[in-house]
């Protein structure tokens, strides 16, 4: 049956459409071609048998077409039947009052039945209309919980490798303390242990920014807190540059996710600290355009690679001559994290020198004084 | 002497944090996971616990839940990073504060010496952390014995991080001692509020830290 695709379900309701007007010449075609092949056998019939023929024909067409045209065909025959087979012929006209009783039941029966099946059909669909949405609604659960299923397998395989991974950096910083500050080889092994667990974290994040297992979770903060949360952890690598914060202090609290945001900030700042030369100055410039909250961190080193603003972001774009170390993930997390955040971040070059990077981040905002 | 118990599965940073102790004058055990943390600190009687949260079978959290069943005995939290609602579960749970592997010696000594200066231990009606002081008696708040003027809301809750001066107090503990779920968004007031604190605490009072996440520590200056 061809029930998907006619459109039974609300016949009344749609204009007349291509289809229907083709089934309904074909209607008229069938009581045409049934009517002379009855008039043909009339003679070894009887005028009863056209009536039976008429009937089935109507409710076979009821199985395929809709409501309008078979309705039509119902009314057409019983006409025709009146017209041409009921005695007396070629007139409307009835005689014997059981003809009469006759063809008012025929007319009767066949529109009953015409209806009555377009209708059975009608319900058919939507029934299979709902079954198919009930299929779709189980296939996309079954979708989310394989999802839910394996980000949760994610997540664990995360944390056990992040356990495995940051267990011996723990063991060899505490070691190293034990050591003590003066020994020079104990400072080199020291600095190389900080890298190890910037890479590994840069790995986890990236894993973690790939994954989209990454759900922001806003809270109303100070941007002062996100500017000690960011450097706080790089404070050694900080030490060698002047950091210079303007306009924290005049914003108002925000609602944002903290520890996300520091993230990126971090990742800037230390990327500054490893192009610009040491004792140069990096700022960080804090604003509110409408709704949205803009940081700039500005280096004062030797600026982007021409044409590469965009390319910076790719994951392990490594921008030419740029120092040994780093994995070229920093920005690429960063901008995940800020996209994660519904934000975005762009890099260009300072008009007088130096990389600036700029964040944008929607905000909601409470005034703090 | 005091007695300091490690519970940690990392062999390693067992006999590390051992070391670290001992030469510092602690008398040190160690186990390997929670059920003999358990009965090494029912045996030894601990001055001090430091418990590792991503402990094999029973759970950093559920020792910290028996343990506290019958001791107060005051404990530290050695968690990896990306753990905070873990960290802030185990403090509401009765652990005392925590530091994030990899850690320095110095940070681990200074959290273990804050958290043994006993809590609660009152005598008088005063707190002092750093240029700041609180005359609980009459609702004063000195610094560097000039009073600053404190909303009550502003003293109860400079009253309840100078209680617990050098270690974190998560969200939550604050709100319920200050605010007693009367606000409807209590996060957003507690942070208004902390920053009109930090504004008249200006540069010599002691700073408030937020550690994301988790909550605040008063710091001296």
């Amino acid at each position: 049956m061809t029930d998907a695709e006619s459109p039974t379900a609300h016949p009344s309701s749609t204009p007349v459409s291509l289809a229907e007007v083709g089934q309904y010449s074909c209607g008229l075609t069938l009581v045409f071609v049934l009517a002379s092949t009855c008039w043909v056998l009339l003679p070894y019939t009887g005028d009863l048998f056209v009536a039976l023929v008429f009937l089935m024909a109507i409710v076979l067409a009821g199985t395929w077409w809709n409501r309008g045209p078979v309705l039509m065909m119902a009314v057409v025959s019983a006409l025709v039947w009146n017209y041409f087979f009921i005695p007396p012929q070629f007139t409307l006209h009835i005689d014997k009052p059981q003809d009469m009783v006759m063809f008012s039941l025929f007319f009767i029966v066949a529109l009953s039945m015409g209806h009555l099946i377009t209708r059975l059909r009608a319900r058919e669909a939507t029934l299979a209309q709902h079954h198919q949405e009930r299929e779709n609604l189980l296939e996309l659960k079954h979708r989310a919980e394989l999802l839910a299923e394996s980000e949760r397998l994610h997540r664990t395989l995360l944390d056990s490798v992040a356990h495995e991974l940051k267990t011996p950096i723990a063991i060899i910083r505490t070691a190293l303390d034990g050591l003590g500050q003066g020994n020079p080889y104990a400072h080199e092994i020291e600095t190389a242990n900080r890298r190890l667990q910037r890479i590994v974290e840069s790995f986890l994040e990236m894993s973690r920014v790939e994954s989209e297992v990454l759900e922001p979770q806003p809270d109303w903060c100070e941007i002062g807190d996100v500017v000690h949360a960011a450097t706080k952890p790089i404070q050694q690598e900080l030490a060698a540059y002047t950091l210079r914060i303007a306009g924290a202090t005049e914003l108002p609290l925000l609602r944002l996710d903290l520890r996300l945001l520091a993230q990126v900030l971090g990742n800037l700042l230390h990327n500054a600290t490893r192009y610009a030369p040491a004792g140069t100055e990096i700022q960080i410039q804090a604003s509110l355009f409408d709704g949205s909250l803009e940081l700039r961190v500005r280096d004062h080193g030797p600026g982007l690679p021409l044409g590469a603003e965009e390319q910076l972001f790719e994951k392990f774009y490594r921008a030419p001559d740029s120092p040994a170390g780093g994995t070229g993930l920093g920005l690429a997390i960063a901008r995940g994290l800020m996209r994660a955040m519904k934000g975005d971040i762009e890099a260009h070059t300072h008009p007088e020198g130096g990389a600036e990077f700029v964040l944008h981040l929607p905000v909601k905002t409470r005034s703090a004084a | 002497m005091s007695k300091a118990l490690i519970i940690d599965d990392e062999q390693q940073m067992r006999r590390l944090l051992c070391m670290v102790l001992e030469s510092r004058g602690y008398e040190v055990c160690e186990a390997a996971d929670g059920q003999l943390g358990l009965q090494e600190a029912a045996f030894h009687r601990p001055d001090v616990v430091l418990l590792d949260l991503g402990l094999p079978g029973m759970n950093g959290i559920e020792v910290l839940k028996r343990l506290r069943e019958w001791s107060d005995v005051p404990v530290l939290i050695l968690s990896v990073r990306d753990q905070e609602a873990i960290k802030v579960e185990a403090l509401e749970n009765g652990a005392d504060d925590y530091v994030t592997k990899p850690f320095g010696t110095a940070e681990l000594l200074a959290r273990l010496t804050v958290i043994q200066r006993r809590r609660f231990t009152r005598q008088s009606a005063e707190i002092v952390v750093g240029a700041l002081k609180l005359d609980l008696l009459h609702h004063e708040a000195l610094l560097d014995d000039a009073p600053i003027k404190l909303t009550p809301t502003e003293f109860a809750l400079l009253k309840v991080l100078a209680e617990y001066a050098g270690r974190i107090v998560t969200q939550n503990q604050i709100i319920k001692q200050v605010w007693a779920g009367q606000t409807s968004d209590p996060s957003e007031g507690l942070r208004v509020h902390i920053n009109h604190l930090r504004k008249k605490l200006g540069e010599t009072g002691p700073r408030i830290v937020n550690e994301p996440g988790i909550g605040y520590r008063l710091e001296e200056a």
